[in-house]
């Protein structure tokens, strides 16, 4: 179980960023909600890999994010994805999809 | 019982064990270093140091207020190592190339992060002008210079082009701006960051206010005299310009053409409408690959596309242009009435100031179509070589 978790790191790190837009386009969110969604799945995260993402995410202007108060200390940053977000989310979701089909259906005996 | 050192983190105060102090310090070191040329690094290090306070606070109360040894290392552990995403790797190259610029940055730069335009001192001949150009359009710095030489040999403006350029673009001078050239997205913020920076490390020149007051005075004065003395300059120059008008009107007779004084300014006119057709046509051929709603065919390339039509363009206007000109010299010896020439100033101002418009209006389109011309050349500039080849 560890190796096939190993050989997939590579992939996991690729699709982090598809994730953390996905995550970004439910609602608007603050950085510990992402690393606390991404936290129960097997694309768990850490700030030191986080922060550097999406610092990246907003200069190719895919997501923006403003200052809100919060109850408890002091204020945060709340992302959202902009337009050109969506657009990259819609493509990368459709790519996605074809990857699924195209591991599903490779191997497989016609007429089966 | 063990020392207590109090840091701040991003505007928080902990009081810290030394050892913890000692094992934050060295993450955050560790995570300043491996964004070295990442634009947003103090950005991506103030908002890590806010989430591990945001981790203190939770180990804190009232009875308890140093965070021990024990306690730094999960949050550091829990936090992980600091990785640079993507792109971030290829900025630092760019930020981090020591010498010759253009020739060493990656080839194409981080792809959708729009460039700035900068001068280039590595690897520059003159003032950096060819070089930053040349890292902001893609292009070789070789061909850049050809074209400017040439501007300056057959029209002569290349000189004052360049001259220009020279003047308004600022030079790339720290890593932040270097990376910018090189495609590093930058933002408002980034810009006002750097201004800031500039004023205060001007600021820190003066060792005290009066100092500074001096030097404002001083500033001021000069100012003044500059204002002066150009103000007097203008004076003289308007004087001399208007004598020699006087002069020349006297000397040449009216057009010879009794209409001229009518027709100078509609073919001033003409020639704008149809500058500004050429203008729009090659415009759509680079960003939508069709003139007035026909497509060019796919086997056609964009830059030959644009060749034909400046010569078909030629074609049509060539009667126009024979008019005009026997209009403007006349059967005489051949010399430009001024107000002939009035008409042609007023025209080819125009369209400058019509381009100029569109650049600040609709830059992205104007950016767009500059980035695909600067594609066509090269493209054009291979085929050519491939041309030669083939001889």
């Amino acid at each position: 179980m560890s190796s096939i978790n190993e050989k997939f790191t590579p992939i996991r790190k690729g699709l982090l960023e598809f994730l953390v837009l996905k995550i970004i386009a439910s609602d608007k969110v603050y950085a510990a909600d992402i690393l606390k969604e991404l936290g129960a799945t097997e694309f768990a995260t850490q700030e030191g890999t986080l922060y550097p993402l999406l610092s990246k995410m907003r200069r190719e202007e895919l997501v923006d994010y403003e200052w809100k108060e919060s109850e408890a200390g002091p204020p945060r940053k709340y992302y959202e994805l902009t337009a050109k977000g969506r657009d990259q989310l819609r493509e990368t979701s459709d790519y996605w999809q074809k990857i699924i089909l195209t591991v599903k259906n490779l191997g497989q005996r016609q007429g089966q | 019982m063990n020392k207590v050192i109090i840091i701040n983190l991003n505007g928080n105060a902990y009081q810290l064990e030394e050892d913890a102090f000692d094992a934050l310090r060295a993450y955050l070191d560790t995570a300043r270093a491996r964004l070295e040329g990442n634009p947003d690094r103090d950005e991506i290090i103030a908002d890590i140091e806010q989430a591990i306070a945001d981790k203190f606070r939770a180990f804190l109360g009232a009875s308890k207020t140093v965070v021990l040894a024990a306690e730094v290392n999960s949050v550091i552990a829990e936090m992980g190592p600091v990785e640079a995403a993507g792109e971030a790797g290829a900025a630092q190259g760019a930020a981090s190339a020591p010498a010759g610029g253009a020739k060493e940055a990656p080839k194409g730069g981080p792809q959708g992060a729009p460039r700035r335009l900068y001068r280039i001192h590595d690897g520059a001949m003159l003032a950096g002008v060819c070089n930053g150009l040349s890292t902001y359009l893609d292009i070789d710095v070789s061909l850049i210079r050809i074209i400017f030489f040439a501007m300056s040999c057959v029209w002569g403006f290349g000189v004052v082009v360049y001259l220009i350029m020279a003047v308004i673009i600022p030079t790339a001078t720290t890593p932040d701006e270097r990376a910018a050239a090189f495609g590093t997205p930058s933002t408002t913020q980034d810009f006002i960051k750097r201004a800031r920076d500039g004023y205060y490390e001007g600021m820190r020149a003066f060792r005290d206010k009066s100092e500074y007051r001096a030097w404002k005075r001083k500033f001021r004065q000069e100012m003044r005299g500059w204002r002066q003395s150009f103000k007097m300059e203008m004076q003289r120059n308007a004087h001399q310009w208007a004598h020699n008008w006087h002069r020349h009107w006297a000397q040449h007779p009216p057009p010879v053409f009794l209409g001229g004084w009518l027709l100078a300014p509609v073919f001033a006119l003409a020639s704008l409408v149809v500058t500004l057709a050429v203008f729009y046509a090659i415009y759509s051929i680079l960003v939508h690959g069709a003139v007035f709603g026909i497509a060019v065919p796919a086997s056609v390339p964009s830059w030959a596309a644009i060749i034909i039509l400046i010569l078909l363009v030629q074609l049509v206007i060539w009667p126009l242009k024979a008019m005009r000109h026997s209009l403007t010299y006349g059967y005489g010896p051949p010399y430009c009435h001024p107000f002939v020439h009035f008409w042609n100033t007023v025209a080819s101002l125009a369209v400058f100031v019509i381009l100029v418009w569109l650049f600040i209006h609709h830059p992205s389109q104007a950016h767009d179509a500059i980035h695909n011309l600067a594609r066509e050349t090269r493209a054009a500039f291979d085929s050519f070589r491939d041309w030669l080849n083939t001889l």
